[in-house]
């Protein structure tokens, strides 16, 4: 019984994955990353430039789930009553508190674009941590819940100016951290110039069918994928290992060109990263018509899942950039199953 | 006689005078026919039997004048203890006239008791001119031959005259042995290499790889399939010199193309070793293991070149 429902709901899936993939194209690999965090339940780090397509891709998620999306802009002045409530005099010149962004869908948020996150003050993110970690948040003398809420912040990688880098309590909070590039497909950016098609981002995102998947029922079908999928002992062992090199990667044989690997890394990935990074690779199996788990879906996520996660020393995080993708790329490769 | 009769005859003699004066001078030019003659020789002492000797004579004359080659010496013997061993002549011009070069090599085998006097017999060399022919002789040479040893040997005196000649060296032979060297050498690299093709180096780990695996496989007990998985994925990850995963394969082929052969063997490798690792497959039979050592010997078989 439990296999047909989730076949079901693997053919709603891909074609969820097939819908946005047609709103926006050239981005599969963040599509499938995307659609892996929204059945795994994560929320998600979006990094880019402008103008990628970020926000298109968020609103076409948020349509094909069918439920309330809200988007806030980080600036330096943005405090965290903001994303709660706003006051304002009315025409009667009375006072009146309206709920703010977070609040005003109540439970049927499910997406919140939070944009420029790293424009924002360390007390946003620290309420934003809250509503992430535990779906709630306190306001007016209660509780407000968001069951159903997955987070979507986009980090602006070419200005760092009047920002505030994300704390790693923030970041490790985060299921993924995907990066949107710029197609390099050229049938692509000559679709993106020239077709009207992908002018009109409202008509786009409305082409999306939004009763696809119901939004509500996507923590259930999600502690459905996680109970089915088991990992042998074996995979287990190789995730420990992947675990272990993250943490301590010149043990497992890994080096990378002009760095002192034993004072390359501060701090490794968190349990709970590690629990994530099975959860996404549990949902990528499932994807794949697999109910057995298997090195290869661990590593298709490893990279979105861990690069945030690993804490370089402060003397070499300035090429973080440079060493980051070696490094991922030196514990894939090092690291062998069984 | 009168003045007049007086200075007719004064003018007949004179017109004798000069006419004299002009047949002395033809005649002179004739004798002329060879204005140079130089007979160039070496010194005339200190020669011992066997020496050769050479002479060179130059001979300048008028345009015209022909040397008769017949006149010159031929080479050969002379007389009993004389040879010619050489004669070379040359002619060119020079300015009106020719200049002959004869180049005549004499080789002594007078063997003298005592320090003797000898002559090179002299010659007469002909020239034609017309149907003139004129003649110049090259005069005997003298020289001086000596012994080579005193007569008599004496013994009481402490010397020893006759000694044994020095052994001769022998033929060089350093090339042929540098040839042998060189060919040792090439066939020692041939040898090499071909072990290397082979993966008979122990020191090469990388040609021995399936070799390696196969004895693992063959030392392993028979329902041990995690073991004998192991063992493959081992040596496929040595060859790929990283992990080797299912979906890296065609990253795999297009290193080692060699293995592209085996591309339904090693997904099948792959397939059961992924239902044995992570799907808890239960059911290992006698094929599994078959399948697996099969797999082994072929990829040993690719290893050394065979397929």
């Amino acid at each position: 019984m439990t296999d047909k429902f989730l076949n079901d709901w693997r053919e709603k899936a891909l074609q969820f994955e097939q819908q946005i993939n047609r709103v926006v194209i050239g981005q599969q690999d963040a599509v499938r990353n995307i659609v892996i965090a929204v059945f795994a339940r994560g929320h998600v780090l979006l990094e880019g430039n402008v103008g990628v397509g970020k926000t298109t891709l968020l609103r076409a998620v948020a349509q094909g789930l069918g439920g309330q999306y809200q988007r806030i802009e980080g600036t330096i002045d943005l405090m965290p009553v903001d994303l709660i409530y706003y006051t304002y005099l009315n025409s009667d010149g009375k006072p009146c508190v309206d709920p703010g962004p977070l609040l005003k869908q109540g439970e049927q948020l499910s997406t919140f674009f939070f944009n420029e996150i790293n424009r924002a003050r360390p007390q946003v993110h620290s309420l934003l941590l809250r509503v992430m970690a535990e779906r709630s948040v306190g306001a007016f003398n209660r509780e407000y819940l968001f069951p159903h809420i997955q987070v979507f912040a986009d980090r602006n990688r070419v200005e760092k100016e009047e920002t505030f880098e994300l704390p790693a309590a923030a970041r490790d909070r985060f299921l993924m951290e995907i990066s949107i590039e710029t197609p390099d497909d050229d049938t692509v950016l000559d679709d993106l110039m020239f077709n009207p098609r992908f002018h009109d981002v409202d008509a786009l995102v409305g082409e999306i069918d939004s009763s696809l998947i119901p939004y509500y029922q996507l923590n259930e079908w999600a502690v459905q994928i996680q109970q089915t999928i088991e990992p042998s002992p074996a995979l287990r062992r190789y995730a420990l290992d992947l675990w272990k090199a993250a943490a301590e990667p010149g043990r497992y044989g890994i080096g990378l060109s002009d760095v002192d690997m034993s004072q390359l890394i501060q701090a490794g990935a968190s349990p709970r990263g590690m629990s994530y990074l099975i959860r996404a690779a549990k949902v990528r199996a499932w994807l794949e018509s697999r109910t057995v788990l298997l090195p290869e879906d661990v590593q298709a996520v490893y990279r979105v899942t861990m690069a945030h996660r690993i804490f370089l020393n402060p003397i070499m995080a300035y090429r973080k950039d440079e060493l980051m993708p070696e490094l991922i790329n030196g514990i894939l490769e090092s690291i062998a199953a069984p | 006689m009168n003045y007049d009769e007086r200075s007719a005859w004064i003018g007949v003699l004179r017109l004798m005078l000069l006419l004299g004066v002009l047949i002395s001078g033809c005649s002179g030019s004739l004798q002329q026919s060879v204005s140079r003659f130089e007979f160039l020789t070496p010194k005339p002492f200190g020669y011992v039997i066997g020496d050769e000797i050479a002479h060179r004579i130059v001979i300048d004359t008028r345009a015209g004048v022909e040397l008769n080659n017949n006149t010159l010496p031929k080479p050969g013997e002379l007389n009993r203890w004389l040879t010619i061993n050489r004669l070379e002549h040359s002619q060119s011009q020079i300015g009106q006239g020719m200049r002959y070069v004869i180049d005549i090599r004499y080789q002594v085998f007078y063997a003298p008791l005592e320090v003797k006097m000898l002559a090179i017999p002299g010659f007469s060399v002909q020239f034609k001119q017309g149907a003139q022919t004129i003649e110049q002789a090259v005069p005997d040479w003298h020289f001086t031959i000596s012994p080579l040893r005193e007569l008599a040997v004496r013994k009481d005196e402490g010397g020893e005259y006759m000694r044994p000649d020095v052994t001769p060296g022998g033929l060089p032979n350093d090339d042929t042995v540098r040839r042998l060297f060189t060919s040792l050498f090439v066939l020692a690299l041939s040898a090499l290499y071909l072990s290397y093709l082979y993966g008979y180096l122990p020191g090469l780990p990388r040609r021995g790889i399936f070799k390696r695996a196969q004895r693992q496989l063959a030392r392993l007990p028979e329902r041990d399939l995690a073991s004998a998985l192991s063992v493959v994925h081992h040596a496929l990850n040595t060859l790929n010199r990283k992990p080797l995963f299912q979906h890296k394969l065609n990253e795999f082929y297009r290193n080692q193309p060699d293995y592209r052969k085996l591309a339904g063997e090693l997904n099948d490798f792959f397939e059961l070793s992924n239902r044995f690792f992570f799907a808890g497959y239960g059911g290992i039979g006698r094929d599994d293991f078959d399948k697996i050592e099969r797999l082994c010997r072929l990829c040993r078989e690719v290893e050394r070149g065979g397929r």
